[in-house]
């Protein structure tokens, strides 16, 4: 094998190593990070939602029944990279409309409707005064464990919602009264409208992070 | 004594001499272990034989327990329960002891992150000359006990599983 | 007439090695691979690892093999894996093999460490390859945990959902980490594409290389590290030893002097 032969680096070797490193550091470092980041950028630094800030029904609330809550399905729809409703219209390639699949808890504020509830029936008209009554004494929440995120279910033998995963208990109102979550089961924005239906949007009391 | 000594330095590389002419000192006792064979075939064999009853075994089981698919995915369903693969049993069990904001984080990221820093640092905490685990009992019993943990939540995870009245 | 055609096939196989001899050194390299002397104690033991990286290498053939079948949206994932399980040739076994030696790779490699571990084979001159190892230990993990994700049903959905809530207990970056890993503030066809690229093209391109050095330096330094491999030479170090301290006391004959010489 031939020698090793060590030339001196000269000053402009030196500087061209520099300018190497530097186009080759810049150009394939920080695009990539920034590329594979877009989505926490656009979400935790310009505070954008894939969640379209819509209102859907649920249910109306003669529905909502006493002492047990009632669960729900209801999906928001979503732009997220190829379900994007922006990029569908400039490509005019219609995919399938993506949503997300929310599990809804409703209940009556330990379980007691408010007395108001009795006059009202599907298709009445609800007077402002009674829907004032009623929002108070409504819960609306998602069914995710505040814990590690397991759908909780209804265990009417002990009145109590059960997260299956770790135990975790709430009560009727989604009130944490046992197991390892750190808080109450996430609430959503609702409002009771004039024709007597709950609607909820996607905007809770906290970030549930993956609903 | 040299000439002894040139030939132990040559190692594993040089052919097998007789042992006897080899005068072993502190430094050159771990050159050569005590009898060697070469690579192939009697390793290579070994080797083949344990490669060949696993992919037997993924076979048989591909057929026998036909590897899981559910239903799809949906996340609004309420009466599904969710369960982590075997090897996080124990991980998940862990999470059981420790409850509340103050407490999660330390239960879910930070100890297992201190874990694995020292799982890193092992050579750099046992410095010890000793190989024997009998020889080193710190780290031998500090393992055993990590086995220990492991299985024990193992255990607990799989029991609470099985009593968990499924929905 | 046979013996002809005998004697010229091993001429042009010699030939052969020779050329390629020559142009690359493989020959010799494999020579040298294949008759390094290696303990014979403990043979057994070694091939935990050797079957880790069988288990590997099978991982790479079948996870290859589904993505001819495999797509990673959230509206056929679910249908593609149904279609590998139900309509494919051999797609039961190609999946199974997949998920079967996933286990047993876990497993294997629990036991791998733990023979490395209580061998002592860490220490000085290794240090280096207990570090590579505990890369690809983690790397295989996150292997597992992006994988379950990706046949879109709901076992593997809701275990990683568990998986990305842990995440967010992360202090400090609990939501960034959420973010970063579902692709947006919810679980939609965005988490999908980052856990297929992750599991598919990420980590193995990461994982095979590191092998390699795992391998390089196991053949740098040998595969020994167990005391067990040597209790006949310690025996003859410490009786060598204890005579040496019975002779540096009482002093020695001079015929047992010469004896030992």
């Amino acid at each position: 094998m031939a020698e090793l032969q060590k030339d001196p680096i000269t000053r402009s070797d030196f500087l061209g190593l520099g300018v190497i490193g530097a186009v080759m550091g810049t150009i394939l470092t920080i695009p990539p990070v920034a590329f594979v980041l877009t989505p926490l950028i656009k979400t935790e630094v310009e505070g954008e939602s894939d969640v379209l800030r819509t209102w859907e029904r649920v249910d109306h609330v003669a529905n909502i029944p006493e002492g047990e809550p009632v669960s729900y399905v209801i999906e928001f729809p979503i732009r997220q990279t190829y379900g994007d409703d922006r990029i569908q219209e400039e490509s005019g390639v219609s995919q399938q409309e993506f949503t997300v699949r929310n599990g809804v808890w409703v209940s009556w504020r330990d379980g007691q409707p408010p007395e108001v509830l009795g006059g009202i029936g599907e298709g009445d008209e609800v007077s402002r005064d009674q829907i004032e009554e009623l929002t108070q004494h409504l819960n609306v929440m998602n069914s995710t464990c505040a814990h590690l995120g397991c759908p909780v279910r209804w265990v009417a033998e002990v009145e109590e919602l059960l997260c299956p995963c770790h135990g975790g208990l709430y009560d009727i109102n989604g009130e944490h009264i046992g197991g390892p979550p750190p808080r109450d089961l996430y609430r959503y924005t609702f409002e009771i409208r004039e024709d007597g239906f709950i609607y909820i949007t996607h905007e809770f009391d906290g970030d549930p992070y993956i609903v | 004594m040299t000439e002894v000594h040139r030939d132990a330095d040559q190692g594993r590389a040089a052919p097998a001499k007789p042992v006897e002419e080899e005068v072993i000192t502190e430094e050159n006792v771990f050159d050569r272990p005590d009898e060697t064979m070469a690579f192939f075939p009697g390793q290579v064999l070994r080797d083949g034989y344990v490669a060949a009853a696993l992919l037997i075994a993924c076979t048989v089981l591909s057929y026998v327990f036909p590897a899981p698919l559910a239903e799809p995915a949906d996340l609004a369903e309420t009466q599904y329960v969710p369960r982590p693969e075997w090897f996080f049993f124990f991980y998940e069990q862990i999470l059981m002891f420790f409850p509340g904001y103050a407490l999660i984080s330390f239960g879910a990221v930070i100890i297992p992150t201190v874990f694995v820093v020292l799982l890193f640092a092992v050579p750099w905490l046992d410095r010890s000359p000793h190989y024997s685990p009998m020889k080193r009992p710190f780290a031998t019993v500090t393992g055993l006990l990590v086995i220990m943990v492991v299985v024990l939540n193992m255990l607990l995870a799989i029991s609470r599983v099985i009593n968990f009245p499924q929905g | 007439m046979i013996g002809r055609v005998k004697a010229q096939t091993v001429e042009t196989g010699k030939l052969l090695a020779d050329w390629i001899e020559d142009r690359t050194g493989a020959v010799s390299m494999m020579e040298k691979f294949l008759y390094e002397p290696v303990p014979k104690r403990g043979a057994w033991l070694y091939t935990l690892g050797s079957a880790t990286l069988f288990l590997i290498v099978l991982q790479f053939l079948t996870g290859i093999l589904l993505l001819f079948y495999y797509v990673p949206t959230v509206d056929h994932a679910w249908n593609s894996v149904y279609y590998i399980m139900n309509e494919a040739y051999f797609g039961q076994l190609i999946r199974g093999i997949h998920y079967w030696s996933a286990n047993f790779l876990m497993a294997v490699i629990g036991l791998h460490m733990a023979r490395t571990f209580f061998s002592g084979a860490y220490k000085a001159p290794r240090e280096l390859n207990w570090v590579v190892g505990v890369v690809l230990f983690l790397l295989v993990i996150v292997l597992a945990f992006t994988g379950y994700l990706l046949r879109w049903d709901q076992d593997g959905f809701w275990a990683s959902v568990v998986g990305i809530k842990i995440g967010s207990y992360s202090p400090f970056i609990g939501g960034y980490v959420v973010n970063f890993l579902i692709g947006g503030d919810v679980i939609g066809p965005a988490t999908l594409s980052r856990f297929f690229a992750i599991h598919v093209w990420l980590l193995p391109a990461i994982l095979a290389p590191l092998i390699g050095v795992h391998l390089y330096l196991l053949r740098r330094h040998g595969e020994f590290g167990s005391e067990f491999e040597y209790t006949e030479r310690l025996a003859k170090l410490k009786e060598r030893q204890r005579l040496e301290e019975y002779e540096r006391r009482y002093g020695l004959g001079e015929e047992e002097e010469e004896r030992r010489e």
